[in-house]
């Protein structure tokens, strides 16, 4: 009934590759000085994607055809061209089909222009006419297929209908590509992307925005491929704690989100800006970045915002939902995002409901830690909702069959009471800087009806203090953790995501409030800010709060921040008296990325640095404004 | 097990509305024409991931003389639904995640007909009466064409701006330009080649299957997700519930039998197969037979030999001839069947 669209190859691939030494991934964490020297900083980023280039390289078996990603890697280094060719004429006579498959071989041509056979070049030509592409329904499908069909098009200008799949001419696929494109970037940069900062889904936009600001032959679809990527990449700089992208996300999966530094946004942190190690098999798909990579260079602004953890900053921008086809008074819906950034941790959410269906983390408090391999640094909580009215909302499908379809699609945690990813109808909730409310409202009858709090292995010093609130510690973090309602403790058993069926004991546990009615409160601050673990429970059991959970939860608290807060679920917040108006929410608004709404102008900013990324021109303009 | 539901004393007007629909046929039975033709759209998924390799052949099919299933086209799992221009069978269209494909050669060649702005086409029908016009359901709502799909227009003056969702669209075979489109939010009808539409049954949910009789094309059917199934005596202006067809869980489609104006079969993922052999008066679960779970995901009759297919969800199609009695395994062994689609023959 549904077709299966997920990104299988990206963890065959890193699964593959996982066991073989890769330098930087089995290295030493990376010193967290700033370079001042751009020069400096370009041969290190030109360093590393040498060595994801080689590394893959490398992966070629002698007498053996060489898979994708080795010709890909050997094109990229202008290596083996004669083998090359025989392999790329051998890998097309078995093809696939979707956004997925196309980027891939998209960049087979545009690099083997020069370097493949005729007959290597006639098979990949014929594929664009012999195999039916599926568009896909997600929006970074449509961002791989839309820009492969573009280039590719573009490729082989003023051929007719017959020659390609889709019946349409050259002129035809391109005038598609191009209209759909320009209204993908007008809808983020007036109302904000759908897949807001995904953990996973970040490749599938980079890889082929880079491709189309490399090979795009018009200048201005070039151009716009160049905005987009500054736009993606700023937003994962100024989302990063120390390399490790946190929530909320809007498409993630269960190793991403309790291992925060598990996922490829750490392979694009990296990559990019040198303050973490990448993943296994660099993600992945991060090795088909690299092979256009060294055509983006990392504006200065960028990096600095990646780098630079001394000043603490809120964040707030204006995302939108998933498109809902039906049971939705909307059809795509504005998110409200909130991050608060510091040096030892930062903490993100959004305003609760469902923004995907499936793969959303709502909110999170993640500190940082010298080296976050294998390291569940993040404390958050969800009520792990399951419906085939979400289904239904967003995808066309019957009610019935998607949910047991999951278990083999890759998400196999989503029809399971103990899941810890995933957002809620249900939940509402409320942030100011490092103090996070999330209030609960279970209609009786519901499936799963329960509250999951993950208590990671990694958190110190955990008490359940008589006051009601749990205490812990997560490196130079304090963190005040407190359930609504009454609660029992369970093992947190790990289901990643991909295909994993078992359950695993990596430690850490869950708290489950199996009470309708039910709300959390996460109040951190930096362990510099007390003198002891003792004297910051003190502070904390000494803030005004008031809660009740009938009609429904209501939380009345003074943050340790001195906030005054009433948050009621169904209502907004009112905070220091004065209701929080969602309405006046801007595109982005922090210290380094400045939007309107509507606006299509985003300023990418740092000190004197700024960077204005205008799509309605569209241009980039890069200025230094006077140091007051 | 069978199961037989009996309708309620209460539902008195359900049975008058039934007595109507058991009338003699006041239209063409397909028995008295030429041997149909008969397609199903299938989708074969065993381990496809987007970007994998391909390892199943999908699509649409059509019944060949032996009753075996020729695969027609092009390889795509998501083919919703076909449709035929009756001026010529070559001419097809299907309704796909991609959107509508149309080929004029019988399937050798095809073309992606629409723009990005069309996607998820759930439901594809041609007008007998001006085929050039093909009317296309979407999950935003209904697209048509009068140019055998070159170029397709937004037709959705009297649908709500929510509530749009289009899982079913039919043409009246009666009358040029009457429409019916079942939606989240109810069933509408257009009279005017949808240039404007009304709501002549409200749901709670989508309505997934609109139907016409055979034998009288005033008569229709319809079931839904939330709502159970409904009957039409009138070419679908007013409709009374199906008595003892349940509603609790949804129904999937929804099949006249061709050779035999009394037979109607429902399909449905809890339900599994119900029937009715006395036009909707008694209805009885035909699941015995059926591999457990039965979740059925389409039910389908054959015009030419009144055989009932059902496809159960990523088994199998089953096949049977006693009208779901007897249940036998028959062909594309891990399927989904997401339509079947007959064509009449030409009139003897």
């Amino acid at each position: 009934m549904k077709t299966k669209f997920f990104p299988a190859l990206v963890l065959s691939i890193a699964a593959a590759v996982s066991m073989r030494a890769q330098p930087s991934f089995a290295g030493p964490m990376p010193s967290p000085a700033v370079e001042p020297d751009a020069d400096v900083r370009r041969e290190a980023y030109h360093q590393r994607i040498n060595e994801v280039l080689h590394w893959y390289s490398a992966q070629a078996k002698p007498g053996v055809p060489y898979g994708r990603e080795v010709i890909l890697a050997k094109l990229a280094l202008r290596e083996d061209r004669a083998e090359v060719s025989r392999s790329v004429i051998t890998y097309m006579k078995d093809p696939g089909t979707g956004p997925f498959w196309m980027f891939p071989v998209v960049a087979m041509s545009l690099l083997g222009q020069d370097q493949l056979t005729p007959a290597a070049k006639q098979a990949l030509r014929d594929m664009w006419r012999t195999t039916y592409q599926v568009r896909g329904d997600t929006e970074n499908h449509w961002a791989m297929y839309y820009i492969s069909l573009y280039l590719i098009s573009e490729l082989y200008p003023n051929e007719p209908a017959e020659t390609w799949y889709t019946g349409k001419s050259s002129a035809e696929n391109l005038a598609e590509a191009r209209e759909y494109l320009i209204h993908w970037m007008d809808l983020a940069t007036t109302v904000g992307q759908g897949e807001f900062n995904p953990t996973g889904y970040i490749a599938e936009y980079a890889v082929p925005l880079s491709y189309l600001s490399t090979w795009a032959k018009d200048p201005a679809m070039r151009l716009r491929g160049h905005m987009m990527l500054d736009l993606l990449f700023s937003e994962l700089a100024e989302n990063s704690l120390n390399g490790m992208l946190r929530g909320p996300n809007a498409r993630t999966d269960e190793g991403n989100v309790i291992e925060r530094w598990n996922a490829i946004t750490s392979y694009f942190n990296w990559l990019l800006f040198g303050n973490t190690v990448p993943p296994a098999g660099y993600g992945g798909f991060g090795m088909f970045f690299a092979l256009a990579a060294k055509n983006y260079d990392v504006p200065e602004v960028m990096y600095r915002i990646a780098v630079d953890r001394d000043r603490d900053f809120v964040a707030r921008d204006l995302k939108r939902t998933r498109r809902r086809w039906r049971l939705s008074d909307q059809l795509m819906p504005p998110i409200y995002k909130t991050s608060y950034m510091r040096k030892d941790y930062a903490a993100g959410s959004y305003q609760g409901g469902l923004a995907d269906p499936i793969q959303t983390h709502v909110w999170d408090v993640t500190w940082a830690v010298p080296d976050p391999r294998g390291v569940h640094n993040t404390m958050f909580s969800l009520h792990p909702y399951s419906s085939n009215d979400s289904m239904q909302m967003y995808f066309s499908t019957f009610p019935e069959p998607m949910i047991p379809n999951l278990a083999v699609e890759g998400k196999p945690s989503y029809d399971t009471p103990t899941k810890v990813v995933g957002s809620s109808p249900y939940e509402r909730v409320f942030q100011d800087r490092d103090t996070v409310i999330a209030l609960y409202d279970i209609p009786p009858g519901t499936r799963f009806p329960q509250i999951n709090g993950f208590f990671s292995k990694d958190l110190v010093n955990l008490t359940e203090d008589k006051s009601g609130w749990i205490f812990a510690q997560g490196g130079n973090t304090y963190l005040a953790y407190r359930p609504l309602a009454a609660y029992k403790w369970i093992p947190y058993l790990h289901r990643n995501g991909g295909w994993a069926k078992e359950e695993k004991n990596l430690g850490g546990q869950l708290l489950v409030s199996e009470f309708l009615k039910n709300g959390t409160i996460v109040q951190a601050a930096s362990a510099d800010e007390f003198r002891s673990f003792a004297a910051f429970q003190a502070a904390i059991n000494s803030l005004p709060l008031e809660f009740k959970l009938e009609p429904v939860p209501v939380v009345k608290m003074t943050t340790l921040r001195g906030t005054r807060v009433v948050f009621t679920y169904g209502q907004a917040p009112l905070v220091n008296g004065a209701r929080l108006d969602y309405s006046k929410w801007k595109l982005f608004e922090s210290p380094y990325l400045n939007a309107e709404k509507g606006s299509r102008r985003i300023t990418i900013s740092y000190g004197r640095m700024q960077r204005v990324l205008d799509f309605s021109v569209p241009s980039i303009t890069e200025s230094a404004t006077p140091t007051p | 097990m069978t199961r037989t539901n009996h309708f309620s004393p209460g539902w008195a007007a359900g049975l008058r509305l039934l007595a109507l629909l058991a009338l003699p046929a006041a239209g063409r039975p397909l028995a008295a024409a030429a041997p149909a033709d008969f397609y199903l759209c299938a989708a074969l998924n065993k381990g496809y991931v987007t970007g994998s390799k391909i390892t199943t052949l999908s699509g649409l099919f059509r019944r060949d003389g032996t009753g075996a299933w020729q695969h027609i086209g092009y390889n795509d799992l998501s083919i919703a639904a076909a449709a035929f221009d009756p001026r010529d069978p070559k001419v097809i269209y299907t309704a796909a995640l991609n959107g509508c494909w149309r080929s004029l050669d019988g399937g050798k060649t095809w073309r992606q007909t629409n723009g990005w702005d069309i996607t998820e086409g759930r439901d594809v029908a041609v007008d007998p009466h001006s085929p050039d016009h093909v009317y296309l359901a979407l999950p935003d709502g209904v697209a048509v064409s009068a140019d055998r799909a070159q170029t397709w227009v937004r037709r959705e003056n009297g649908l709500p701006d929510r509530g749009k969702y289009t899982q079913t669209i039919k043409v009246d075979r009666a009358h040029a330009g009457r429409v019916l489109a079942g939606c989240e939010s109810g069933i509408y009808l257009t009279e005017n080649g949808a240039k404007s539409w009304r709501r002549v049954l409200p749901t709670a949910a989508t309505v997934d299957d609109i139907q016409q009789a055979w034998n009288d094309p005033r008569q229709w059917a319809a079931v839904t997700q939330s709502d159970g199934a409904w009957a039409s005596i009138d070419g679908g202006v007013t409709w009374k519930r199906f008595p003892g067809v349940p509603a609790d869980h949804a129904l999937y489609n929804l099949t006249f039998d061709p050779t035999n104006q009394r037979r109607l079969a429902i399909a449905s993922w809890h339900y599994g197969v119900l029937t009715t052999e006395d036009s909707g008066a008694t209805w009885t679960s035909r699941n015995a037979g059926l591999p457990e779970p039965h979740r059925v995901a389409r039910v389908g009759v054959d015009p030419d030999t009144g055989r009932l297919y059902a496809s159960v969800v990523n088994d199998s199609l089953y096949t049977s001839d006693d009208f779901g009695r007897t249940w036998r395994r028959s062909a594309l062994e891990g399927s989904v069947i997401n339509n079947f689609i007959t064509v009449p023959g030409p009139a003897k």
